[in-house]
């Protein structure tokens, strides 16, 4: 079969959500009173009026908490219902439950705080900084002197960027089911990246063992990071509600909920410092990024280095020195997405070089091609990078976008139209695959081939809509020697593959295919013993495809046997049809103390040229054209990568021009619902034009490489394109490195209208 | 209070009792049990919950369809739809296309990769398939705007773009008449061939009352029992996501009669008159409304998006009173009255700027409703100026209309000038208005004019925009207007010198 038939049964809109599950007929739905600013204390919760609305309706508070009040993970700084204190708006507070989800909102509604008193809040990183409040040390990687190198530079630039965190708006909102078990324990149907963490969280929240506990995800409608870690606090929820009333409890958040009261992309705020010197080569870069943290440690230590990992970008620079600070502020706690500190990283390095760019008075891309990473080249981390793409990439991606050309037609529009400037950017990317936990970087998967000759898979990888099941019915089926509709992948158990991962930094196909394929690889040797020894012939000369078995000297005579048939001798023959195997990724070291090693199994490579009209009468824009030539490795499904480099650009285009996160001084989230909060739609995307490159990759499943995170960085572009057109409109304008490029930011910077410093949160209304 | 309504939901007729007001959506998935209609935002933003409406219609007076000639089909979101607004009418959801399996709308977005979580999925499928059914212009970029009240986090859209192209490519030669059009796509697998025959037929009678002889009456009567009024619903559903149990509603009456676009003398004038019930998507595509503002049509995509204009009404756009609102910036500038109607049938005119009062607060006496919009019947010039932080689906930060009639010599004869987004009701520029009037157009003129329009109102700071940002828009969109009102004048270059 062609298709996937995940993507056939969502286009028939039988795809079944956490919410589209049918609802066992005790069920409780819950709903959540949560706190209503950034930082204060209470001394109880009047519930009067809340249970007066129903009898069904019923109220759970931390006092109600059979095991630990705990949802932290690297640093156990995280109550699920806060008791007397809260950190952040949108904190939980207690758990409602009702006969039905409109009357579990309302009785949420109905709650009210005794004795509150609002305590003084912290929302900006530096502020937190200065007063020391940091969630973990600070963590600095250094390569070569940068200091003593920039004395040597002909050119030594600094500033400061800042940008926006970013709402992941998976389009299903966090949501779990959750059963109460026969055997003392729970089931859990939740909506998570990481079953395996949804687990150790629910059975440390019921103070139960992890055996009895078990949680399946089939798929999530959308996920981006924001179900890694953080769907396990509503899972927990839907648990405690279930075994405190032992019955069924689903917990589906609306989407304002959703939006106030999870986790999203890191702010950062940062400084740097960079040195040229006359040819434009860049011979030092340091830089602080002051990471927003929010009020608890989630992720953050995670994603502290991946920001380090990619300070310098796609490019070689001999002396680094680069600092990260987990600053923990009043707002909700940050978390994964997409890039996880990847992007913010990015974005520094490229404010770096335009600014320098300018100071030279070199054209932004001749500047950063002589930069570009190459073959050998070591990075800040001490890590020699091999098979690099970085200039090709490059190249072929100016001269599929025509580049010379399009820079000069750029010029003439903009020299004959008053009211309207095009800009044009150019965007490399190097990324680092492999989670940075290094433990994090293992997998196992579980085979049933049945005695029918249809196949099961079960690994720890979550289906998002990424494709990962697609690409792992492809691996087992190639690994198996039959077609992919034999092929069924199974939803993620914790019974079936324990300790799991959650499916994240790209890697759920890497990972989670090895193992899937060395299991498949088990049971096809098993098979083929077997058939030799039946069919007495030498196992060398078997193979298997297209589900058959074949005589390899002579495959013009035809099939042995089918697939099937084989499978049904060697069942009589009683041979294990069944097999587990397990991959931890290869070839990774990391020195903490010296921040030296290998942490990436191999780096991905790719180059994005965009261009942007900003209507410089409004201080709209409109992107015009996006060109990205990305190397995806032998693409182990070509339409699954297109789908996944085209989907992270718009995310990453969305972060970089229009996806408004903000948060007032009092930690209010302004944008907490989609009429507020826009993200990219149809219209707001440029054409697209995608080129693979397929170059092998050995370091990776079937050649391939992970596609997941690399692309989004692609997005960054949009911010420098407008920034060009800007520039065109207002020769030598001096802009603030300031993500993202809103249309507001726009024509203030046309105007010189003063940017305030924040909106005091006055009415929305439509 | 009981009542029942009567409607298709897909190939079967259901017949319910409601006691109170519920959204479409719930009952849908809960009720129905059909899960494809997704809930993402439950505030008409994402296009999850999309679904086809069909039902009658016809020029005023038309009393029964002739078979088929009296439906109309239009994409609506179920989630700001109230229930009893589907008395008498047919629904399809994405159970109702998949019956048979893969339909080509389907077929495109697989082969495109065009779904990847598949939450977005069957809205998208839904609006391209009513795309077929109703576009007008069957090409790809009607096709694209056909899907703008959708969301999708995952693809990026390079693959919906791509499948949407092919689609239109493919369709391209579909009949005009609905009939015609409903019988291609059954036989070419659009549509299940037993649905198509279905939309064609009339929907099953509606169960609640016949409707009154003065449009609107009816409404304010029932409105009087302290009933809410519900337009389209776009407004109010978005404020009230849970309504309470029990909420009763009277939906505004919505016969051809109250959905009528016509020419009138009354009161001493000559009017076009818009009935309660006209809808945004009619308005703009209104060849009475094009004749007397010409080109406004070119504004309508800017508006909300195709599923919420194609129910969303201007007098619930003027009755909510945001000030912020786009139909009442461009009404307040074409200079609009209102019949109202009170719960006797008293009926009172009055001039559009005189019915906001103060925040959220219009000159509406208990039980009276809005019946009717009148225009003077004069053809004017007319430009209308938004700027959202999205181009579209996007509430605006700011916004501005004006409508000028010019004299032999060129000369500004009249000006009327509106603003949103600076005041707590939307205002008329009186300055501009006064400065316009009886002037040449020129640069310093305009120049004058943005000065006076970003001096005017008490802008906030909200997450639309700062204050400083909503009056530089103003002064912008008055040299905005003179730039597209008077492109022969060339004033850009002027402007930007
Ligand atoms: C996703 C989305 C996008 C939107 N985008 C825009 C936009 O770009 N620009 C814009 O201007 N608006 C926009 N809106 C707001 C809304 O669609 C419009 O204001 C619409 O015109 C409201 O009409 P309705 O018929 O749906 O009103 P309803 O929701 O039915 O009613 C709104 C209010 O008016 C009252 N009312 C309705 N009809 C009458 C009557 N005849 N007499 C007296 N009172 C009445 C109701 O009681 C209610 O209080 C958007 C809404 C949504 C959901
Ligand atoms: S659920 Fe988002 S538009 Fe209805
Ligand atoms: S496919 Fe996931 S939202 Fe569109």
């Amino acid at each position: 079969m062609k298709h996937n038939f995940d993507f056939i049964q969502n286009l028939l809109g039988r795809t079944v959500y956490i919410d589209d599950l049918p609802e066992p007929a005790n069920l409780l739905h819950a709903a959540v009173f949560t706190s209503p600013s950034a930082h204060g204390s209470f001394a109880g919760l009047d519930l009067s009026a809340a249970l007066a609305l129903d009898p069904t309706v019923r109220v759970l508070t931390a006092a109600d908490i059979p095991g630990q009040n705990q949802l932290g993970t690297a640093v156990l700084d995280e109550p699920m219902l806060a008791e007397g204190v809260w950190h952040f708006r949108g904190q939980v507070i207690a758990l409602v439950l009702a006969g039905s989800r409109s009357l579990a909102r309302r009785a949420a509604a109905a709650i009210k705080l005794v004795g509150a008193a609002d305590r003084p809040a912290v929302t900006d990183p530096r502020v937190a900084f200065a007063r020391g409040d940091l969630i973990l040390k600070p963590r600095t990687q250094r390569w070569g002197d940068s200091a003593a190198a920039f004395a040597l530079c002909h050119l030594v630039v600094s500033g400061r960027a800042d940008s926006a965190g970013q709402e992941h708006v998976y389009l299903e909102t966090q949501g779990a089911i959750a059963l109460p078990d026969d055997s003392g324990g729970v089931r859990l149907m939740s909506g998570t990246q990481g079953p395996s963490g949804v687990q150790k969280i629910v059975a440390r929240v019921l103070g139960l063992p992890m055996n009895l506990v078990e949680v399946e995800t089939r798929r999530m409608g959308g996920a981006f990071g924001g179900k890694e870690d953080q769907a396990s606090g509503w899972a927990a929820l839907a648990a405690l509600g279930a075994f405190a009333t032992q019955r069924p409890v689903k917990i589906y958040l609306s989407r304002r909920d959703d939006m106030t009261s999870t986790g999203k992309r890191h702010p950062y705020s940062s400084d740097f410092r960079i040195g040229l010197d006359k040819d434009g080569k860049i011979l030092a870069f340091e830089a602080d990024y002051y990471q927003n943290s929010g009020a608890a440690c989630d992720l953050s230590p995670a994603i502290i280095p991946r920001t380090l990992f990619h300070a310098a970008g796609a490019y070689h620079i001999p002396n680094v020195r680069v600092t990260g600070y987990l600053c923990r502020t009043n707002l909700v706690p940050f978390t994964a997405f997409r890039g996880f500190g990847g992007p913010q990283g990015f974005f520094v390095i490229e404010a770096a070089l335009d600014k320098a760019a300018a100071a030279l008075g070199l054209d932004p891309v001749e500047l950063r091609r002589r930069n570009l990473l190459r073959e050998g080249d070591v990075s800040h981390y001490g890590m020699p990078h091999e098979g690099v793409l970085a200039t090709e990439t490059f190249e072929r991606c100016l001269a599929r976008a025509g580049y010379p050309e399009r820079r000069a037609a750029i010029q003439e529009y903009n020299r004959t139209n008053p009211a309207s400037k095009r800009g044009l950017a150019v965007m490399p990317v190097c990324f680092g695959i492999s989670f940075t936990k290094m433990m994090m970087n293992q997998g196992g998967a579980l085979i049933h081939v049945y005695n029918d000759g249809s196949v099961g898979v079960s690994t720890g990888a979550t289906e998002m809509g990424q494709g990962v099941s697609r690409k792992l019915a492809l691996i087992v089926a190639r690994a198996l020697g039959v077609s992919q509709t034999a092929v069924r992948v199974e939803s993620t158990r914790t019974t079936t593959v324990a300790n799991t991962m959650p499916t994240a930094a790209s890697t759920g196909a890497d990972i989670n295919g090895m193992a899937a394929q060395l299991a498949a690889t088990e049971i096809r040797q098993r098979l083929l013993a077997f058939a030799a020894a039946s069919l007495q012939l030498d196992p060398a000369s078997l193979t298997l495809r297209d589900g058959q078995l074949f005589a390899d000297p002579e495959p013009a005579a035809g099939p042995l046997l089918s697939f099937a048939a084989l499978v049904a001798k060697a069942y009589e023959g009683r041979v294990d049809l069944s097999a587990h195997a397990f991959f931890a990724t290869p070839g990774l070291h990391y020195d903490l103390a010296t921040e030296r090693g290998c942490p990436f199994a191999y780096h991905v490579y790719g180059c994005a040229l965009l261009t942007v009209t900003v209507d410089t009468l409004r201080g709209r824009y409109q992107f015009d054209d996006a060109i990205m030539v990305h190397d995806t490795g032998v693409s182990i499904d070509p339409l699954v990568d297109l789908g996944q480099i085209e989907g992270a650009f718009a995310q990453g285009l969305g972060w970089a021009a229009l996806e408004d996160l903000r948060f007032d001084d009092k930690g209010r989230l302004l944008a907490d619902t989609l009429s507020t909060y826009k993200l990219p739609d149809g219209h707001f995307m440029p054409r697209l034009d995608v080129e693979m490159l397929q170059r092998p990759n050995p370091k990776a499943v079937a050649n391939s490489k992970a596609v997941g995170e690399p692309p989004l960085m692609y997005g960054i572009a949009g911010w420098f394109a407008i920034a060009d057109a800007l520039r065109a409109a207002r020769p030598g304008l001096e802009l603030a490195y300031d993500l993202p490029m809103t249309c507001e930011k726009v024509l203030g910077l046309l105007t010189g209208d003063l940017v305030p410093a924040g909106p005091s949160g006055g009415e929305a209304g439509r | 209070m009981e009542r029942s309504i009567r409607f298709r939901l897909n190939e079967t007729l259901h017949e319910i009792r409601l006691s109170g007001e519920r959204l479409a959506l719930d009952w849908i998935r809960g009720e129905a049990g059909l899960k494809g209609t997704k809930e993402g935002c439950r505030e008409g933003d994402c296009g999850a919950c999309l679904v086809l409406l069909g039902g009658l219609t016809g020029p005023a007076g038309a009393s029964a369809p002739e078979a088929g000639g009296g439906m109309e089909w239009y994409s609506a979101t179920a989630c700001t739809l109230a229930l009893s607004d589907l008395d008498g009418r047919h629904v399809i959801t994405i159970e109702g296309l998949a019956q048979a399996g893969l339909t080509p709308v389907m077929s495109a977005m697989l082969d495109e990769g065009a779904s990847q979580c598949g939450f977005c999925s069957p809205g998208f499928v839904l609006a391209l398939t009513g795309f077929l059914v109703s576009g007008r212009h069957i090409d790809p970029v009607a096709a694209m705007t056909a899907v703008e009240g959708n969301l999708c986090r995952c693809t990026g859209y390079g693959s919906i773009r791509r499948a949407a192209v092919r689609l239109a490519l493919e369709f391209a030669d579909l009949p005009d008449d609905l009939p015609g059009r409903l019988a291609e796509l059954g036989r070419r697998g659009v549509l299940p061939p037993s649905l198509a025959a279905l939309m064609l037929a009339a929907p099953p009678p509606a169960a609640r009352p016949p409707s009154p002889s003065t449009p609107g009456a009816a409404t304010a009567a029932t409105a009087a029992s302290a009933a809410t009024v519900i337009g389209g619903g776009t407004d109010y559903f978005v404020r009230h996501p849970d309504p309470e149990p029990g909420l009763q509603t009277v939906l505004v009456d919505q016969t051809p009669a109250a959905r009528r676009i016509e020419s009138l003398q009354a009161d001493g004038a000559d009017w076009l008159e818009l009935g309660a019930a006209v809808t945004t998507s009619q308005f703009f595509a209104s060849a009475a409304v094009q004749a007397l503002v010409p080109g406004i049509e070119r504004f309508a995509d800017e508006i909300a998006s195709p599923p919420i204009r194609n129910r969303a009404t201007l007098a619930g756009n003027i009755a909510n009173a945001s000030p912020i609102a786009d139909l009442t910036a461009m009404l307040l500038a074409l200079d609009a009255c209102l019949v109202l109607v009170g719960p006797a049938g008293a009926r009172r005119l009055l001039r559009l700027d005189q019915f906001f009062l103060a925040y959220k607060k219009i000159d509406l006496q208990p039980g009276e409703a809005i019946a009717a919009i009148r225009l003077p019947a004069e053809p004017v010039r007319f430009n209308f100026e938004k700027v959202a932080r999205r181009a579209r689906l996007d509430i605006a930060s700011a916004n501005s209309a004006l409508a000028v009639r010019l004299d032999g010599e060129g000369r500004i004869r009249q000006a009327v000038c509106s603003a949103g987004g600076i005041a707590a009701v939307p205002l008329r520029l009186a300055e501009v208005e006064a400065l316009l009037t009886d002037a040449l157009p020129s640069v310093e003129l305009f120049r004058e004019a943005g000065r006076l329009a970003a001096a005017a109102g008490t802008p906030q700071d909200d997450v639309r925009g700062s204050s400083v940002y909503r009056r530089r828009l103003l002064e912008r969109f008055m040299w905005a207007h003179a730039i597209r009102l008077w492109p022969q004048l060339k004033l850009e270059k002027a402007l930007f010198s």
